[in-house]
């Protein structure tokens, strides 16, 4: 359990976050989303290199600022760049750490549960990112602490490893762990996590991603027939606002928009571009050109949709075409309605 | 075994296996070997020469190689990992002293034995080796902790080689110039200065000043070290 009381940093004379409170408990996970510079600053804070300026942190009772032996020895931290002992073949760096923390579980087991089976008599320093990655996650498992922090943890990583990292995320949520993700990517933090929050200079703000979700999948569905049958092709640009420019977009060129903070961004090919519109607004604008409501803050465009993926039984993401391989979330509820509109069902 | 011992011993078998991959470091165990086989053969006997290959085994295995091994720790960002790791502070020293440690004494006897070297009271003489390498041990510590990367380590380490590696000559020209006196007192030449008096047949009741000294350097760059990296770990 990780409890954040009226927690506070401020660097030379500017405000790094205000005062804000937060409390993970067992068995739950929660993201903060924020900029990199906050999320860098949290880092350090928590894993003792920085300290508040005021507030405190406790993880399972043990203050940061007063017990710091026994705070740590509560917490897991994993770093966006975590090193490995690179001259060392995987099954070595995991007998390592499972001596190191005196694990009880097999190095098997491990390698098993982060599927890097087949490259266990492989040098470090010969895997890819993602499989480094993985490697990173079993000591995670190794390490077996009630709270764990990661700092941005499938960042770039193949379809394979987020599915991986998925699995180990809910494995080590159902043994009772607390999972705080720092992430600056909206995208991942609604997949890993429950509760999502967005950490700013304002504040922290609660995003109800669930609740909201019930309420209005009820009335889409009729309200897109409306429009579906009332609004034959028709012309329509869709305007984004740049410093004083005006932007007209094709809806076709619309690659996904994405709503934070009820600000709607329109992505086209990589690039972001604030629109003026709601969200809500803009489904109703964009649904007759084969836009679709995959998640409470996201409208794709079905034509740039190339692969539905299937993570867990309940939890789904849409890849878009393109080099990057952009992913997006698509909620429970979405999934079914998806499937009947591809007659799927 | 208790959980302290088996963390060590974790530490421990990952650099032995990191160490025998990492040629950059390993293949410097044969500079003093070539030099001490180079002497023996070439028939040198005097004890300067003996204690130089000493001194520069010392140098160049026991401090260089336990400050490349730290300093790799902190560039590839793994040195964070194990000060969060329950492994408390002398667990992850000494740990991480074991290997350049066992290397040295090896070097070391190797040496002695390539040059031919047969000291009168050798358990002296062995004393003030187990010694000394602790202290160079500390020296490549504490560089490793300073600075940033293997790289820089390794430049580093430089003007302590030839400090340590050549000082001991300086004791000779003290007659000339009187403030060279100070080196008498520093462990590379306390260790030559043993050396003769063992030669000149010394038993312990001789042999413990320059023990003594050798022994108090030691718990000074011991101190010095732990101090370091308690800072290092709350500033990372």
């Amino acid at each position: 359990m990780i409890k954040i009381i009226n927690a506070e940093k401020s660097s030379s004379d500017s405000v790094v976050f205000p005062p804000f409170s937060m409390e993970i408990k067992v068995r739950e996970t929660a993201a903060i989303h924020s900029s990199l510079n906050v999320r860098s600053v949290l880092m350090d804070i928590f894993s003792g290199g920085m300290s508040l300026s005021s507030g405190s942190i406790e993880i399972s009772g043990n203050k940061l600022a007063s017990d710091f032996k026994n705070y740590n020895g509560k917490l897991s931290v994993m770093f966006l760049e975590e090193g490995l002992y690179e001259r060392l073949t995987v099954k070595e760096q995991i007998t390592f750490w499972k001596k190191l923390h005196l694990s009880s579980r097999t190095s098997d087991e491990i390698l098993r549960l982060v599927q890097l089976e087949h490259l266990k008599k492989k040098r470090i320093s010969s895997l890819t990112f993602s499989e480094k990655r993985r490697v990173h996650f079993a000591r995670l498992l190794l390490e077996n602490k009630p709270v764990l922090i990661l700092e941005e943890p499938d960042q770039n990583v193949d379809l394979e490893t987020r599915r991986v990292i998925k699995k180990v995320t809910e494995a080590l949520k159902e043994e009772g762990k607390s999972i705080l993700l720092l992430t600056g990517n909206m995208e991942s933090a609604l997949f890993m996590t429950e509760h999502v929050h967005r950490l700013d200079e304002k504040g922290l703000h609660r995003l109800d991603v669930e609740l909201e979700e019930d309420e209005s999948s009820g009335e889409e569905i009729p309200e897109r027939e409306d429009h579906g049958v009332s609004q034959p092709v028709q012309i329509e640009k869709i305007p984004a606002k740049i410093n004083e420019k005006i932007i007209l977009f094709n809806p076709p060129e619309i690659d996904f928009v994405e709503s934070s903070e009820g600000q709607s961004n329109l992505s086209v090919q990589g690039e972001v571009y604030p629109c003026t519109f709601t969200l809500n607004d803009l489904e109703k604008r964009l649904v007759p050109f084969g836009f679709f409501r995959c998640h409470r803050s996201y409208i794709v465009n079905l034509q740039k949709v190339r692969e539905v993926v299937t993570w867990t039984r309940n939890s789904y993401s849409l890849v878009l075409e393109g080099t990057d391989r952009t992913t997006i979330p698509l909620s429970k509820l979405k999934m079914a309605e998806l499937k009947e509109m591809l007659g799927l069902k | 075994m208790n959980q302290s011992i088996k963390r060590t011993m974790a530490i421990f078998q990952k650099d032995y296996k990191d160490f025998t991959k990492n040629l950059y470091v390993s293949s410097m165990i044969f500079l003093p070997l070539f030099l001490a086989a180079f002497y023996g053969r070439m028939g040198v006997q005097s004890l300067d020469m003996v204690f130089m290959v000493f001194n520069l085994t010392l140098t160049v295995i026991a401090a260089f190689t336990q400050s490349a091994l730290i300093a790799e720790e902190k560039e590839k960002n793994t040195l964070r990992g194990l000060m969060l790791s329950p492994a408390g502070t002398g667990e992850i020293l000494i740990g991480k002293s074991l290997v350049s440690f066992l290397i040295s004494a090896i070097v070391l006897i190797f040496s002695a034995f390539l040059i031919g070297y047969q000291p009168e009271n050798a358990l002296l003489i062995v004393a003030a080796l187990f010694v000394s390498i602790l202290f160079y041990l500390g020296i490549g510590t504490l560089l490793g902790l300073i600075t940033r990367s293997v790289m820089e380590a390794s430049v580093a380490i430089l003007p302590v080689l030839l400090f340590f590696s050549f000082s001991s000559f300086a004791v000779q020209l003290s007659d000339e110039y009187p403030i060279l006196k100070v080196a008498e007192y520093l462990p590379n030449s306390q260790l030559v200065d043993l050396g003769y008096a063992v030669q000149n047949g010394a038993g312990f009741g001789d042999g413990w000043a320059a023990l003594l000294i050798i022994t108090a350097w030691t718990i000074g760059v011991s101190a010095l070290v732990v101090a370091v990296y308690q800072k290092k770990m709350v500033d990372k």
